[in-house]
């Protein structure tokens, strides 16, 4: 992975620079599935005066627009939850889009209303979308986790997320990848209780034994994709970086 | 030709352009940011010996072309995917009419794609009958996404596509290579979403659909797809340059391409000239599919595999017989020169 970079931030001492990074860094690319803090697409954070000013640099300027929107939205309603900022403004940069989206996420205004030419799905299926394909990304790294300490495909079925549980609140700190599975399963409004299966379809529909495997190869698949996706965008994201700064060749 | 170890493998470049994106041709700042961005993936992805500067980048000409390919680029043959821009460029980026300059002087070596858009209706059907009776015509690149007035793009499966599909098909097409890769255009999230091959590609049995860049990010889709219709094929451009720059991903890609697909329709390109086939070759040519993932897909990349990805699955497509071909090449300027060299 190549080295992300941190944005700039400019604030009074009275802000905790640290929190203010925490909040950003809930908001993720929806496509990969991962912070956009950590992704390097915040350039530059700015609080004066409870207002906020947010830069994203995104890794081109043709990123598609309804991604970029999302991200935009999704950082101005983290910003705006967060203690003594009452106003955010976001920007774009040089995104092919910029204007447009500035113009209707700045003022709380949809998708639609900006691109009523879009055509397509409206962003709350667009993010449905996602948050279920990262649902199954993090299901294969569980699976795949589980594999590498021995368990069968036979024995991963058999699991609930009870057997997962060493407390009420508390599952085996040595699952690594369990919390952020646990965490999606709970957005999508699964059934995360004791009893339910561990390996469940997006549709929540226990994945039996005889199925697991087949099941398995395709979820790889998705995080494959996904995981390919991320580093072309980091990639470009890099280079972008290398022509800002001067140092192509 | 690549020669490996006493072999020789026929190559076939799946995915090249001749474009033209000089500022002069610039229509507006679209022509500008969409060569810039060509230009991010260039020298975020390529060895940094391989990287160009930006002006050479922006126009390499017929001759840039012929060296990159023929001369230093192991490729025999090159199929021109065609793409307009009309909005963004003057003359366009690198139509069919601008690649056919380098079809002319190669004829035996370039496989010409020619094009149509749906939303030209009727008269884009006579259009399309003049192109292919004033050009040679090959094959044809579609263009999903592209910009057109208000419309962000087109489905496979629209009534007026299948027309033109039809109207091909009468006209002699067996080939038809659609793009649907990596964002570079807006909205894309409807416009590369490849479920419209599908359909067509079951309604019409009979034309073979190379999905250009495996649908990345979509590459999920893409195989779900490929794995039901035995007529669609994985252009394998975009893909193959993660070869260098994560070489593990770059495994993990072809595994479930193995996985899905088999080994019988995978096809190399380079997407020239955002990246050069020299060292894509070199570097794929080299590569060893790491034994755990050999293990988990029960896939390799063998010898005889990398040679059916290379040239032997396009060659078969478009109907050549390499080692005729490989014979008859010899004989045109390029093959001379690189025999007397």
């Amino acid at each position: 992975m190549s080295v992300a970079h941190y944005p700039s931030i400019d604030c009074p001492p009275t802000v905790n620079e640290v929190t203010l990074l925490e909040c950003l860094s809930r908001v993720q690319d929806p496509e990969l599935d991962e912070s956009i803090v950590d992704l390097g697409f915040v350039q530059a954070i700015r609080l004066r005066d409870r207002e906020a000013s947010v830069t994203l640099r995104l890794p081109t300027s043709w990123c598609a627009i309804n991604f970029a929107f999302v991200m935009a939205e999704d950082v101005r309603s983290a910003l705006l939850a967060a203690d003594g900022i009452d106003r955010v403004t976001v920007r774009l940069g040089d995104h092919c889009a910029a204007a447009d989206i500035e113009e209707a996420v700045n003022n709380g205004k949809p998708f639609v209303a900006a691109f009523p030419h879009n055509g397509g799905r409206d962003l709350a299926a667009l993010r449905t979308i996602f948050l279920r394909k990262g649902f199954l990304i993090r299901q294969e790294r569980l699976l795949r986790e589980l594999l590498t300490r021995g368990l069968s495909m036979g024995d991963i079925a058999q699991l609930n997320i009870g057997t997962m549980a060493v407390g009420r609140h508390e599952f085996r700190p040595e699952i690594a990848s369990l919390p952020r599975y646990l965490e999606r399963r709970a957005e999508l409004g699964l059934d995360c209780s004791s009893h339910a299966a561990l390996v469940v379809d997006q549709e929540g529909a226990a994945v039996l034994e005889e199925r697991l495997e087949q099941y398995f190869q395709r979820i790889r698949t998705v995080r494959v994709a996904m995981e390919a996706n991320a580093s072309i965008c980091r990639a470009a994201l890099a280079s972008r970086n290398n022509m800002n700064s001067g140092r192509q060749q | 030709m690549y020669r490996h170890d006493g072999e020789s493998i026929f190559v076939i470049d799946g995915h090249a352009h001749l474009w033209d994106a000089r500022p002069r041709n610039w229509r507006n700042k679209y022509g500008e940011s969409w060569i810039k961005c060509f230009y991010q993936y260039h020298s975020g992805m390529s060895p940094t010996d391989a990287v160009w500067p930006f002006e050479k980048f922006c126009h390499y000409g017929e001759q840039g072309m012929e060296e990159d390919l023929f001369r230093d680029g192991h490729v025999d043959m090159a199929i021109l995917n065609s793409t307009y821009l009309h909005e963004f460029y003057h003359d366009g980026f690198n139509t069919h009419v601008q690649n056919n300059v380098m079809k002319s002087k190669y004829p035996d070596r370039i496989l010409l794609c020619g094009s149509f858009d749906p939303r030209d209706e009727e008269k884009g059907l006579d259009g399309m009958r003049r192109m292919m009776a004033e050009y040679p015509i090959n094959g044809l690149k579609l263009y999903t996404a592209e910009w057109r007035g208000e419309s962000r793009g087109w489905r496979l499966n629209d009534p007026w596509a299948y027309k033109y599909l039809e109207l091909a098909q009468n006209l002699g097409i067996k080939n038809v290579h659609v793009h649907k890769g990596p964002t570079v255009y807006p909205l894309s999230m409807d416009a590369f979403d490849v479920h419209d091959v599908d359909y067509a590609a079951t309604d019409f049995p009979d034309l073979n659909f190379i999905v250009e860049h495996v649908g990345l990010p979509r590459l999920d889709d893409f195989c779900w797809i490929a794995a039901q219709e035995p007529n669609v094929y994985a252009g394998l451009s975009v893909a193959m340059a993660t070869v260098h720059l994560r070489p593990r991903y770059f495994g993990e890609i072809l595994a479930n391409l193995l996985f899905w697909l088999g080994p019988d329709r995978l096809c190399f390109g380079s997407d020239y000239a955002i990246w050069s086939p020299k060292w894509l070759i070199e570097k794929f040519m080299a590569y060893q599919m790491p034994e755990d993932l050999k293990q988990e897909y029960h896939a390799d990349l063998t010898l005889e595999v990398k040679r059916k990805i290379l040239g032997e699955n396009a060659a078969r497509l478009y109907g050549i017989d390499t080692l005729a071909q490989a014979a008859k090449l010899r004989g045109d300027a390029v093959g001379m020169a690189s025999s007397s060299g």
